[in-house]
């Protein structure tokens, strides 16, 4: 009895377990080959299919298709082995709707060891997966946000005490450091310096409070270049309203940054200019207006902008602006237009206006940029020019006047000693000559001697009149320059001296003579003057030797005569060129003293130079040349 | 046709000096007869064109040579030259123009106006003298004139 009250018990007890199962899951028992022996009501109600039409079912009635064969295969490999399955498996109800559940199936074994039958206990889970997916999707979308942000973004997140915890890769690109070389550090590894201590102090102050901090940073890389990004600090805060991190999401805008100080830089130069910069719509209205253009017209802005710039334009001269602005919309400029314009005051200035066309960026002709410069000095300065010039073209007409006076005076004055002095002379010495002719057996020796010397010096007075005469006429005649043979020139001189002396021992040299250029009589003159002067200073060799050459100078072609004469102290080779000026005695060597002279004097109207070498009693060299020395 | 006494050298020159060499010399070179001596551009034009003291002459007797100088008083001699040069009647009468000048102006001017010769006077004496005589000897002796048509 006892074991049946114990019996009872504990039917009792497996009777409330099963009805306290039954409350809490969703039970099913099917035969060894799967089919559904029992469902309790929970079963039916999740499945929305009644006991009727599940029980002699197996539960392909209820399959999702969600899992794969090997899921299942394996689920019944499990139970048929006799052990627990556990899992979760997505169902079909009857209504076509998917529920999740959460399964363990038990086997319940023969004495043999074979299951009997398969008990299922199942919880709904459908709830929590649907959240787990809506957690998965979420969680992916953060990846996407992320993946994409780190695309676009320099992104760094820092600890509360400023300490970087993460870079994304474009962090590390724009600050040319490395990943580790920036985890642990705080931003000052990329402080510029640039910004003040109060911005930085603002900046953590804003992001400690947990407020969102924006603004604009210049940053120093790694290899010390400068870049600016537009940042944002969000803070995340703790469940105590304190930061947790700090995220910052930065935009490198140092282009823009580079442009907009280019453009504040042109910006100030058009504001600093002393030249009006004025902008003007196509209808000639003025758009702005610097202070150049204030300082130069006297307007002020305000008193231009929106107004048109004809204002600033003579009555006579309105025609110009028409013409300006049919020139910029057809696209062409207007350079250094010298023009007159009228200030407030209502005075004239000279300007020089540059007018360019404006363009859209599709390059059409939207307006014009006009700079003004006030050309007043320079005019004034250009009068000036003009003025001197004029004084001076007067001065040089006086001073050329003076000059053609004085010459035709000079001209005057030769023509009549040509004329004039010689007669007394012709007189000397033609009467002293009738003297000794008529009356010369009546003469003493003496007397004979003195009339002789009378007609020397009367005669070489008449040689000295005529080479002064020669002189001043080189001054006069005109240069006629034309190429020259100067082998041939010098050779025709020679002949003309006599070459080759019969009555001396002569012997003449010539080397290489290089073509040059002058004026054919008066080098003619210069090669009688030198090559005379070469045999007169050897006329007391027993041998005279002669050459004739040609070298070069500081890269100047350089013609010389040398001889094996008398010679002459370098002492006074400062005198050898100056007229009537003489290094030999008359009595010793015949001359008036103005070969030399004329050479010179022919030699510098050909632009080159004349100089000598010599030695008492070795001989001299002349030399020449008949164009500038390149080096001095 | 010729007149035996008609001038055959007419010597225009102002300075006494120097007509006294010049005269000296052509006596010298023998060639002194039948001179006539103008001392200056006035004269000489009055003597080869039959005016003033010389109307009774005729222009057809010229003279076998002028010697002329230059610089002279009242008509210089490139004026005299180029009178007698410029007129048909007196155009071939042989022109030596003998002149202490040797400024090249005048030496173009005078052959431009047609002068036959042009000699320097040299200071030398014996080279005038020579110059002289030369010059007497070719145009008075040696020189043929043309025969001018009346």
């Amino acid at each position: 009895m006892h074991t049946d009250e114990q019996l009872r018990a504990s039917l009792k007890e497996i009777g409330d377990l099963k009805s306290a199962l039954d409350e809490h899951a969703i039970v099913a028992i099917t035969d060894p080959q799967g089919k559904i022996t029992y469902v309790n009501d929970k079963f039916c109600a999740i499945s929305k299919y009644s006991r009727a039409e599940l029980l002699g079912q197996d539960h392909r009635i209820i399959n999702s298709g969600h899992h794969p064969k090997a899921f299942i295969s394996d689920l019944w490999a499990t139970i048929g082995h006799g052990r627990v399955w556990h899992g979760e498996i997505k169902n079909k109800a009857k209504d076509g709707t998917f529920y999740w559940v959460d399964t363990t199936i038990v086997p319940f074994l023969t004495e043999q060891g074979k299951p009997r039958q398969y008990v299922a206990i199942r919880a709904d889970i459908t709830e929590r997966k649907a959240a787990e997916e809506k957690l998965k999707a979420s969680t992916k979308e953060v990846i996407d946000l992320k993946l994409a942000l780190d695309e676009h973004a320099i992104v760094a997140i820092t600890d509360p005490q400023g300490k970087i915890t993460y870079v994304n890769d474009k962090f590390c690109a724009i600050s040319k450091y490395s990943r580790d070389e920036l985890l642990g550090q705080d931003h000052r590894i990329i402080n510029s310096g640039h910004h003040s201590k109060e911005f930085i102090r603002d900046l953590w102050t804003t992001i400690a409070r947990g407020k969102v901090w924006h603004g604009e940073i210049k940053n120093k890389a790694k290899d010390g270049t400068f870049y600016w990004v537009d940042t944002t600090i969000v803070p995340f805060l703790n469940e105590q309203g304190k930061p947790r991190q700090y995220v910052a999401i930065r935009a490198d805008i140092t282009e823009l940054k580079r442009a907009e100080e280019a453009a504040a830089q042109l910006a100030a130069i058009v504001t600093s200019s002393d030249d009006a910069i004025i902008g003007k719509d196509l209808r000639g209205v003025v758009t702005s207006w610097n202070d150049g253009a204030v300082k130069l017209f006297g307007y002020p802005a305000s008193e231009m902008i929106g107004q048109s710039i004809t204002r600033l334009i003579p009555p006579g001269r309105q025609m110009e602006e028409t013409e300006i602005l049919s020139q910029i919309k057809r696209g062409e400029n207007v350079r250094h237009f010298g023009t007159v314009r009228v200030r407030k005051d209502g005075s004239a200035i000279n300007v020089s206006v540059t007018v360019s066309a404006i363009r859209d960026q599709k390059g059409k002709v939207v307006g014009a940029s006009k700079v003004a410069r006030d050309i007043t000095e320079q005019k004034a300065a250009e009068e000036t020019i003009r003025q001197l010039n004029t004084d001076l073209e007067q001065r040089v007409k006086e001073r050329t006047a003076q000059l053609e006076i004085a010459n035709r005076e000079l001209e005057a004055f030769s023509y009549s000693v040509s004329h004039d002095l010689r007669a007394p002379l012709r007189a000397i010495d033609g009467f002293s000559q009738a003297v000794l002719e008529d009356f010369g057996p009546k003469l003493p020796d003496e007397g004979r001697r003195y009339l002789q010397t009378i007609r020397y010096s009367a005669q070489r007075m008449g040689a000295l009149i005529d080479d002064l005469l020669a002189f001043a006429r080189l001054n006069r005649q005109e240069m006629n320059k034309r190429p020259i043979d100067t082998g041939k020139l010098v050779r025709s001189t020679l002949d003309e001296l006599g070459f080759p002396w019969p009555n001396r021992s002569v012997e003449v040299h010539i080397g290489d003579l290089p073509a040059s250029s002058g004026d054919p009589v008066l080098l003619k003159q210069v090669w009688i003057n030198l090559l005379s002067n070469a045999l007169k200073y050897t006329s007391k060799r027993v041998k005279a030797e002669v050459e004739i050459g040609c070298t070069k100078t500081n890269g100047a072609e350089t013609f010389f005569v040398r001889d094996n004469g008398t010679g002459f102290d370098m002492r006074y080779a400062d005198k050898l060129f100056g007229v009537f000026q003489r290094l030999h005695r008359v009595e010793d060597y015949e001359g008036t003293g103005v070969g030399l002279a004329i050479v010179q004097r022919i030699i510098h109207r050909h632009g080159g130079r004349v100089w000598a070498d010599a030695a008492v009693d070795r001989g001299a060299t002349f030399y020449f040349t008949l164009e500038k020395e390149t080096k001095p | 046709m010729n007149d035996p006494n008609a001038v055959e050298l007419l010597l225009v020159e102002d300075n006494p000096q120097d007509l006294e060499l010049a005269l000296r010399a052509l006596r010298k070179a023998n060639l002194s007869n039948r001179i006539h001596v103008a001392r200056d551009g006035a004269e000489a034009l009055e003597f080869i064109f039959c005016e003033g003291p010389h109307a009774a002459r005729r222009i057809t007797d010229c003279p076998k040579v002028i010697l002329l100088d230059l610089k002279l008083p009242k008509v210089d001699g490139l004026e005299v030259l180029k009178l007698i040069k410029g007129d048909p009647r007196t155009k071939m009468i042989p022109v030596v123009v003998l002149t202490s000048s040797k400024e090249q102006s005048d030496v173009v001017e005078s052959y431009q106006l047609g002068v036959n010769s042009y000699i320097v006077k040299p200071v030398n004496f014996e080279q005038f003298a020579e110059a002289v005589h030369d010059l007497g000897l070719y145009w008075l002796l040696l020189n043929q004139p043309p025969k001018v048509a009346n």
